[in-house]
C-alpha cells in the first residue's frame, strides 16, 4: 500500500492549467525528486499536497486516509502536522532565536492558548535540541536566525520540519538559493533524514544532476504533465529532452 | 571606441551632433517637464506671497528693532528666572518653593495621564485593527474596507475630534481622551498595519503548512517581527498625544498643565511661569526621548 496516492489531480488557476490529470504513488521511505521546466508545475503540485493550494479535481491520499481535497479545516490542520515542508527562501522568522523558529514546527500540535503564548513541553524542547544537534547546529541555538548563513537558515528550515515528526517531507526547491557547498550539505542532510529516519522525502529541484545523484526515483514534469515517473538510471537524454523540450538538454546536462 | 572618443573632441571643439541636446548653442541636461513647471509656478506664488505679507505686514506702528529687543529680554527673563505662583496651582500663598513644584508636577502628570490614557485607548483598537487590515493577514476586501475608514478618520484633524465628542460629554477631559484616541486609532492602525505587511508572506505560509493556527501566526511570527515598530510608533504617538494634551488642556478645558499655560500666559500675564512650566514640559519631552532611545536599543540590540 503506497503512502502517498495522488489520483488524476488537475488545477487550474483562472484558466491556466497549472497541473494536468497528474497521477502517481510514494512509497514510505522513497526519496523522490521532481524535476521539469520553471512554470512547469512543480511548485503548485508539492502545495496541493499539503492544501496550501486547494486542487480543482482528482484525489490525494495519505496513508489511504480521506481525501485531503474534501478535508475541512481542522482535518487539514492535522493532516499538515504530519507532513514537514521546506521553502527556497527558508520562511523563518529572522527576529527569533533558532530554536523558536524550530519550535515553530510543534505550533500544529496545540491548542490556541498554549501556541499564542508559545508554551513547549519539555519533551518538545528536548526534541528541538536533539534535531538541532543532528543537523549540527548545537551551537547556534539561540542565535537569532538573521545572523545565519544561507546553508544554516536552510538547516534550522530542516529542523522546524523535523519536530513536527513527519511522515513526509516536501521540499520546494531547497537549495535554489544556496551555494554549491551548502547545496551539497544540505541535500546529504535530507538523504540521512530519509535514510535514517525513514521519511519519505519529495524535492522539487532544477538541477537534473542533483536529482539523478541523490532521488532513487524521478517524476518529470512538462506543462503541467507528468511526462516521466521512473528510476533516476533510466532518466536518458531523450528523457530529459522529452521534459526539458530539446534546445534545453545540452544546457542542463553540462 | 576610437571614433566615439573622436567624435567626443570633435564635439567639445565645435558642432555637436545631437541638436536635441542643444538648445541657443548649449548643452541642455535636464528637460521641462509639465510637472517642473508646475512646481516652479508653484514656487514662484509662493515666494511672491511671502515677500508681499512681509511688506504689508500690519505692525501696528511698532518699533521693530526695539520690539526683537525686547522678545530676546522676555525669552532671557522667561528661561533664567522661571517661577510659579503658588495660588495658580492651588496651593497657600505661604507655600514653598518645592510643595510649589510637587504640585506643579500632579498637573503635569494630569496631562501625561490624558496622554497615557488616550495612547493606550487607540493603541489596542489600532492593534486590533492593524491585524484586520495587514494585507497579508487578511483579504483585500477587509482591509480596503478598514484602511478606508481609518484614513478618514485620519484626515479629521485631532482638535475637531475633540470638538465633535464634545457635542455629547460637553467641554473636557472625557471629549479630549476620546477624540484624541480616535486620531490615534487613525494614526497607528496605518503604521501598525504596515510593519505587520513587512513580514513576508512565506513565512506566513510556512506556519500554515505545519498545521499552525491563526492566532500562532499572528502571537508566534507576526508580533515578534513587529514588536519593535510597533513600540517605536506607539511610543511617537504618545509623545504627540502629550503635546495635544497640552494643547487640549487649554483648547477643550480638558485640565493638566495646559491650562495652566494657558492662564498664565493669557490671563496673569506671568512671563516667568510661562518659562517654569515651559522648561517642565521640555524636561519631560527630553525624558520621553531618552526612554524612547532606550526601548529601541532594549528591543533590537544587534540593529543599531
Ligand atoms: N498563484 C498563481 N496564479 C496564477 N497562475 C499561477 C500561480 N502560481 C503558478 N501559476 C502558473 O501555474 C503554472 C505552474 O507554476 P509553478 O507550479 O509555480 O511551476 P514551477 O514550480 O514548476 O516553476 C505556471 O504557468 C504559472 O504561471
Ligand atoms: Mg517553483
Amino acid at each position: 500500500m503506497p503512502q502517498l496516492h495522488v489520483k488524476n489531480l488537475t488545477k487550474y488557476y483562472k484558466d491556466v492549467l497549472a497541473l494536468s490529470d497528474v497521477s502517481f504513488a510514494v512509497e514510505k521511505g522513497d526519496f523522490v525528486g521532481i524535476i521539469g521546466p520553471s512554470g512547469s508545475g512543480k511548485t503548485t503540485l508539492v502545495r496541493c499536497i499539503n492544501r496550501l493550494i486547494t486542487a480543482t479535481g482528482g484525489e490525494i491520499c495519505l496513508n489511504n486516509d480521506k481525501n485531503i481535497l474534501e478535508m475541512n479545516r481542522s482535518e487539514i490542520r492535522k493532516a499538515r502536522t504530519g507532513i514537514g515542508m521546506i521553502f527556497q527562501h527558508y520562511n523563518l522568522v529572522d527576529r527569533l532565536t533558532v530554536i523558536e523558529n524550530v519550535l515553530h514546527g510543534r505550533l500544529g500540535y496545540k491548542n490556541t492558548v498554549s501556541g499564542v503564548f508559545g508554551h513547549y513541553t519539555e519533551g518538545e524542547k528536548r526534541k528541538a535540541l536533539e534535531v538541532l544537534g543532528l543537523l549540527g547546529l548545537d551551537e547556534h541555538v539561540y542565535r537569532r536566525c538573521d545572523q545565519l548563513s544561507g546553508g544554516q537558515k536552510q538547516r534550522v528550515g530542516i529542523a522546524r520540519a523535523l519536530v513536527q515528526e513527519p511522515e513526509i517531507i516536501l521540499c520546494d526547491e531547497p537549495i535554489s538559493s544556496l551555494d554549491p557547498g551548502s547545496s551539497k550539505k544540505i541535500m546529504d542532510y535530507l538523504r540521512k533524514i530519509q535514510s535514517e529516519l525513514g521519511i519519505t522525502i519529495l524535492v522539487n529541484l532544477h538541477q537534473v544532476d542533483v536529482a539523478r545523484t541523490y532521488a532513487k526515483r524521478i517524476l518529470g514534469f512538462n506543462n503541467g504533465k507528468l511526462v516521466y515517473d521512473g528510476p533516476s538510471e533510466l532518466l536518458t537524454t531523450e528523457r530529459i529532452q522529452e521534459i526539458y523540450g530539446k534546445e534545453a538538454h545540452e544546457l542542463i546536462l553540462n | 571606441m576610437s571614433s566615439m572618443i573622436s567624435a567626443g573632441t570633435t564635439a567639445a571643439g565645435g558642432a555637436i551632433p545631437q541638436h536635441h541636446h542643444v538648445r541657443k548653442g548649449r548643452i541642455v541636461i535636464s528637460k521641462v517637464t509639465p510637472a517642473k513647471l508646475w512646481l516652479r509656478s508653484v514656487l514662484a506664488v509662493l515666494v511672491f506671497f511671502t515677500l508681499y505679507g512681509f511688506l504689508t505686514i500690519d505692525t501696528a506702528g511698532a518699533d521693530l528693532p526695539a520690539s526683537f529687543v525686547q522678545t530676546v529680554r522676555y525669552f532671557w527673563i522667561m528661561f533664567t528666572s522661571p517661577r510659579a505662583v503658588a495660588s495658580h496651582f492651588g496651593m497657600s500663598q505661604s507655600a514653598g518653593g518645592f510643595p510649589v513644584f510637587l504640585s506643579a508636577v500632579k498637573v503635569l502628570g494630569i496631562t501625561l495621564a490624558l496622554a497615557f490614557l488616550s495612547t493606550l485607548t487607540g493603541g489596542v483598537v489600532a492593534l486590533v485593527l492593524g491585524l484586520l487590515a495587514a494585507r497579508n493577514l487578511t483579504n483585500d476586501r477587509i482591509s480596503n474596507t478598514i484602511k478606508g475608514i481609518v484614513a478618514f478618520i485620519r484626515a479629521v484633524p485631532t482638535v475637531l475630534w475633540v470638538l465633535i465628542f464634545a457635542i455629547g460629554a460637553g467641554l473636557g477631559a472625557v471629549a479630549a481622551v476620546i477624540g484624541m484616541s480616535f486620531h490615534t486609532v487613525g494614526h497607528l492602525m496605518k503604521a501598525y498595519s504596515e510593519s505587520f505587511e513587512e513580514l513576508d508572506e512565506g513565512v506566513i505560509e510556512a506556519l500554515r503548512a505545519s498545521g499552525a493556527k491563526w492566532p500562532h501566526i499572528i502571537f508566534q511570527a507576526v508580533m515578534p517581527s513587529s514588536i519593535t515598530s510597533i513600540l517605536s510608533w506607539t511610543f511617537i504617538r504618545f509623545e504627540i498625544n502629550f503635546a495635544v494634551a497640552v494643547a487640549m488642556g487649554a483648547a477643550a478645558g480638558a485640565g493638566g498643565i495646559g491650562f495652566n499655560l494657558f492662564m498664565s500666559a493669557g490671563y496673569f500675564f506671568d512671563i516667568r511661569e510661562i518659562g517654569y512650566i515651559t522648561l517642565m514640559i521640555l524636561v519631560v519631552a527630553l525624558l520621553m526621548e531618552v526612554i524612547a532611545a532606550r526601548l529601541k536599543k532594549h528591543y533590537q540590540p544587534d540593529a543599531l
